[in-house]
């Protein structure tokens, strides 16, 4: 096996011009656990840690541009404030060791459908940022996803990072797993309320591929138009309606973590919470909440 | 003597070799050292039940580094009587994950490389390895584990239940459990002419070498078993398991040393777990709750290579007083492994099921949950009809009650809320047998005022080692700071195996009577420790044949407070705790640290654990960590356990009962019932996972959430 080590992006996407088959290594965390099961047999490892540029995050205009390299720890520590839903998902990843080595980038990487960087990333209107020796494109982070730990992603291709504008509203992150910690997500969600412009949803681990709820999304929208400046109470049918269009984004499956059923229920009920308290939050923001 | 006041059993003394242990110093099987040394990595049979047409080893051997690739087409045969520990000695395939082949290499790496590689052709044959009721081939085998009969009658229960004012009639089930202990099963060998070391992990090194012989025709002294230090069994190490008999195989084959570590996910296949069960039980009382009738049936599973049936149902011969009693098993032999030792076989599916049943029967009844318990005491052991040893259950219960704040309960179910959450309080008592085993110990004075004293006891991470200290340290009169236990090595004096919970009592046995045996020798030379030394030696196998007729148990009650979100059905047990009448407590922090444990992986087969067969394939699906779920730190909050004084002089030199394994039995009954009252939903199949309460959510409100 080819072990490759760049310690420039330019090295780096020369390296994967050069060996499109090679396997790029971030923090390792889904890497290292695919080639210990022998899931993976990559010909050649491609080492991105020694790249300087991908640990950092700064604004870029009205965007905050995070590297793709960037760890949970990190996100947790430095961005709590501009991307909390992101940081509340952090949170809830793996154990202290995972939060220290894994990455949201490493998380795109894999596209995994119940990546918890994932629905954060959707709601907030993220986009990824992926580079090749041909030139830099942008993707739509519901654009990126293209099946089961699938994504667009060429084969010369990297991720260099992410773009997402800093919270302008409350932002909630909620997930349910089979126990406290250490666990991948049966299901999970993710709103940002955008005062004044709209809402957007994510959905983890209830389809092939994350999933924004259009529907739910635009129907929110809506229905907050006016609402925005009066701050008052959300009635009961219309938090139920938009659980209801969430719940009727997700394609779930039965699997050992949990049954179909059950995953469309709990987003019904994660749908409700997280925009119970999201709106709260929006009104207590302001003055006068009813 | 020391008076009690100086004496050190009791205290919490840190683990004597704590400190090797958190600075690395701590050798496990796997980091002994040796020159030369090959790696072997076996290959699991992908198939649960058919023939193998052929091997072919031929990539495998051209990786470069391996060495032989040892199958049923090339291996020696062996011997001994565990058809588990026969490996390679048929065509046969049994179960998935079943040793089929092994690659012997230079490397590690070239050994799991070529394991890959290894082609074999399969005949397949229809399987099953799902246990259901009433399987058609189910049958009662001549006896459940270790060796009671599988079927108990008194009384006439059939027509006692028709009789009875209250009736419970209920199903529980429990899935399959993997122990899943830290350390994975790992052996080093080396062969030195025909004697043979093996550096290995296991519960005890004695019970390890009489089988490694006999399965290579050795006589024990020709093997040694070397095992100091060991991360954790809790019973898949009892039992010698294939990695041993495979690293003696492969060094033999290559005439150099021979390393294997299972994997976790071969671990899943080979090591053992325990069997799913399904528990009938019917339960009569009168209108005040006094029982006449309990019968406890039970289905589980055993292998078609040898039978192991779990003494689920014994439990309930000695739990509570009842005239007319049933018990009985049943078993069928599955195309699976064969099911083994899990931290308490038998009591530990077997009071779940009880247990959750009393709850029922106190709702039935209308009478709080330990006031029934306390009516059906029995005042001597209702099967064998000898007397108590000591039984405090009630005590435990009641003391239990004052800790936990369980007066005033309101008993009716379903109706506690805090925000979303639904609240509730369980109780379950728990029981554990007190037994002990034949075992050895020396005892020697030096001239330099130190002590050693030697048996081939086990310390699986459970604080033997340091109990067996102070257990030396207050026979002879001495700190512990002048006492050396050397434990772990089939070499030193033989000694039973870690477990059944009576590691303590067997071996404390054997060392507290060496020990006050080289006091008397001491005395006799006039208090002076001759210049080579004075040594004494003492076996208890006559003293435990003339141990009085009495039924020895350990008791104890457990306490659960759980919050069910009725929206997705999550459950969290902020607090438990249990409450032990388990003889003298020898070490309060290692003993501790057992009972918390074992209430841990109580809590964990209530809501957490559960091994999914795989009806397709075979074996199980979820075969890791990521996917079978032990708990972490954020599942256990406040857990507690406590003791009550017990002096019972039946017992052994100590005055103490085994602790390892009571603490498991009876908190998932425990949960259960408090889900029960949270939710006023019985939930009768473990785990109860959060989609199983979702399913019954309209019953507790949670749809409309
Ligand atoms: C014990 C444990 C617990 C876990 N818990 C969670 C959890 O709770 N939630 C969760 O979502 N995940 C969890 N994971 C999975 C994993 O930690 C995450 O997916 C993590 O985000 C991966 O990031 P990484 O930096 O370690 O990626 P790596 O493992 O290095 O890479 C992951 C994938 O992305 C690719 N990749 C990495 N960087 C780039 C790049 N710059 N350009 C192109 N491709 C790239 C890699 O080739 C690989 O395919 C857990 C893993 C473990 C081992």
């Amino acid at each position: 096996m080819r072990f490759l080590r760049p310690h420039t992006w330019a090295e780096a996407l020369g390296a994967k011009a050069e060996f499109p088959d090679a396997l790029p290594l971030m923090g390792g965390t889904d890497v290292m656990v695919d080639v210990n099961f022998g899931r993976a047999r990559p010909n050649a490892l491609l080492d991105l840690t020694a790249i300087p540029e991908l640990r950092t995050w700064a604004p870029d205009g009205d965007a905050l541009r995070v590297g793709a390299g960037v760890t949970y720890a990190r996100l947790v520590s430095e961005l709590a404030d501009r991307l909390p839903a992101l940081a509340a998902a952090s949170r809830t990843v793996g154990s202290p060791q995972i939060r220290n080595r894994g990455t949201a980038g490493g998380n795109l990487g894999s596209a995994s459908p119940a990546g918890d960087a994932h629905p954060p990333l959707l709601a907030g209107g993220a986009e990824v940022e992926l580079e090749s020796v041909r030139g830099a494109r942008r993707v739509a982070v519901e654009e990126f996803f293209a099946g089961p730990k699938r994504s667009v992603l060429e084969p010369d291709e990297l991720i260099a990072g992410f773009r997402a504008r800093p919270a302008t509203g409350p932002q909630y992150f909620a997930k349910v797993g089979t126990r406290n910690a250490m666990v991948i997500a049966v299901c999970s969600f993710a709103l940002a309320l955008r005062p004044g412009e709209g809402v957007g949803t994510g959905i983890g681990s209830a389809g092939p591929t994350p999933l924004r709820a259009y529907a739910a999304e635009e129907f929110l929208a809506g229905e907050l138009a006016d609402r925005w400046e009066k701050r008052d109470a959300l009635p009961g049918p219309v938090i139920g309606e938009f659980a209801e269009l969430v719940a009727g984004a997700a394609r779930p499956i039965d699997d050992v973590r949990g049954t179909a059923d059950y995953r469309a229920h709990v987003l019904r009920v994660l749908a409700r919470r997280t925009l119970t308290w999201a709106w709260a939050d929006h009104c207590e923001g302001g003055a006068g909440c009813a | 003597m020391t008076t009690d006041i100086e004496r050190v059993t009791g205290t919490a003394l840190d683990r004597v070799e704590g400190r090797d242990k958190v600075t690395g110093l701590a050798r496990y099987a796997y980091e002994y050292p040796a020159d030369d040394i090959a790696y072997v990595v076996p290959v699991p049979a992908a198939i649960a039940r058919g023939t193998i047409t052929g091997i072919d080893p031929g990539d495998a051997l051209a990786v470069p580094g391996v060495l032989t690739v040892l199958s049923f087409r090339n291996a020696p045969p062996l011997a001994g009587n565990d058809p588990e520990l026969r490996i390679f000695s048929s065509d046969r395939v049994s179960y998935r994950g079943q040793m089929v082949a092994a690659v012997v290499a230079d490397t590690l790496e070239a050994a799991a490389e070529a394991a890959r590689l290894v082609h074999v052709g399969y005949d397949a044959e229809p399987h099953d390895v799902l246990l259901r009721p009433d399987h058609p081939e189910a049958y009662v085998p001549e006896k459940v584990n270790p060796s009671f009969p599988a079927v108990s009658e008194q009384g006439d229960v059939e027509a006692a239940l028709g009789d009875a004012a209250v009736t419970v009639d209920t199903t529980y089930t429990t899935p399959a459990y993997h122990n899943n202990a830290m350390e994975p099963h790992a052996t080093l060998a080396v062969w030195s002419g025909d004697r043979l070391t093996a550096y290995d992990s296991n519960q005890g090194s004695s019970t390890a070498r009489d089988m490694l012989a006999a399965a290579f025709g050795l006589e024990p002294g020709q093997v040694r078993v070397v095992s100091p230090h060991v991360g954790g069994g809790f019973g898949s190490k009892g039992t010698p398991r294939p990695q041993i008999v495979l690293a003696a195989l492969a060094a033999r084959a290559v005439g150099r040393p021979a390393k294997v570590a299972l994997t976790r996910q071969h671990m899943f296949a080979v090591t053992g777990y325990r069997t799913p069960s399904i528990q009938r039980v019917r339960l009569g009382a009168d209108a005040s709750g006094r029982m006449t009738a309990l019968a406890h049936e039970v289905e589980e599973q055993t292998s078609t290579l040898k039978e192991f049936a779990e003494q689920t149902a014994v439990p309930s011969r000695m739990m509570y007083a009842a005239p007319n009693r049933l018990t009985t098993h049943r078993v069928v032999a599955l195309d699976v492994a064969t099911p083994s030792w899990m931290r308490a076989p038998g009591e530990c599916p077997g009071m779940y099921a009880l247990e959750s049943a009393m709850d029922e029967l106190a709702v039935a009844c209308g009478l709080d949950p330990i006031e029934l318990r306390v009516r059906n005491e029995p005042e001597e052991d209702p099967e064998s009809g000898l007397p108590w040893s000591s039984r405090n259950v009630v005590a435990c219960l009641r003391e239990g009650a004052a800790w936990f704040g369980w007066a005033g309960r309101d008993p009716a179910p379903g109706v506690r809320r805090d925000g979303r959450w639904l609240v509730g309080t369980g109780v379950a008592a728990s029981t554990y047998p007190a037994r002990r085993r034949p075992s050895e110990a020396t005892a020697r004075a030096t001239a330099d005022g130190r002590f050693t004293v030697r048996i081939a006891a086990a310390d699986i991470g459970t604080g033997s080692r340091t109990a067996l200290t102070q257990i030396a340290a207050d026979a002879l009169g001495v700190p512990p700071e002048r006492v050396d236990v050397r434990i772990g090595d089939s070499a030193l004096p033989t000694a039973s195996l870690a477990g059944g919970s009576m590691g303590t009592a067997s071996w404390g046995s054997a060392v507290a009577m060496a020990c006050v045996r080289l006091r008397e020798r001491l005395d006799g030379a006039g208090g002076e420790v001759p210049e080579d030394g004075i040594e004494a030696r003492y076996d208890t196998a006559d003293d435990i044949k003339a141990d009085a007729a009495y039924a020895r148990h350990a008791f104890g009650a457990q306490f659960a407070e759980v919050r069910v979100d009725p929206g997705t059905g999550e459950i969290r047990v902020p607090r438990l705790l249990g409450v032990f009448a388990a003889g003298r407590i020898i070490n309060a922090k290692t003993a501790r640290s057992q009972f918390i444990g074992g209430m841990t992986m109580g809590l964990a087969m209530a809501l957490l654990e559960e091994s999914v067969p795989d009806a397709e394939f075979g074996g199980f699906l979820n075969h890791d960590l990521a996917q079978y779920h032990v708990p972490a730190n954020a599942d256990v909050a406040n857990i507690d356990a406590r003791w009550i004084e017990e002096d019972d002089p039946h017992l052994n030199p100590m005055g103490s009962k085994g602790i390892g394994e009571i603490g498991i039995v009876g908190t998932a009954a425990a949960i259960g019932n408090a889900v029960h009252h949270a939710t006023g939903v019985r939930f009768r199949d473990l785990p109860i996972r959060p989609d199983r309460v979702l399913d019954r959510a309209p019953q507790i409100g949670g749809r409309n959430l």
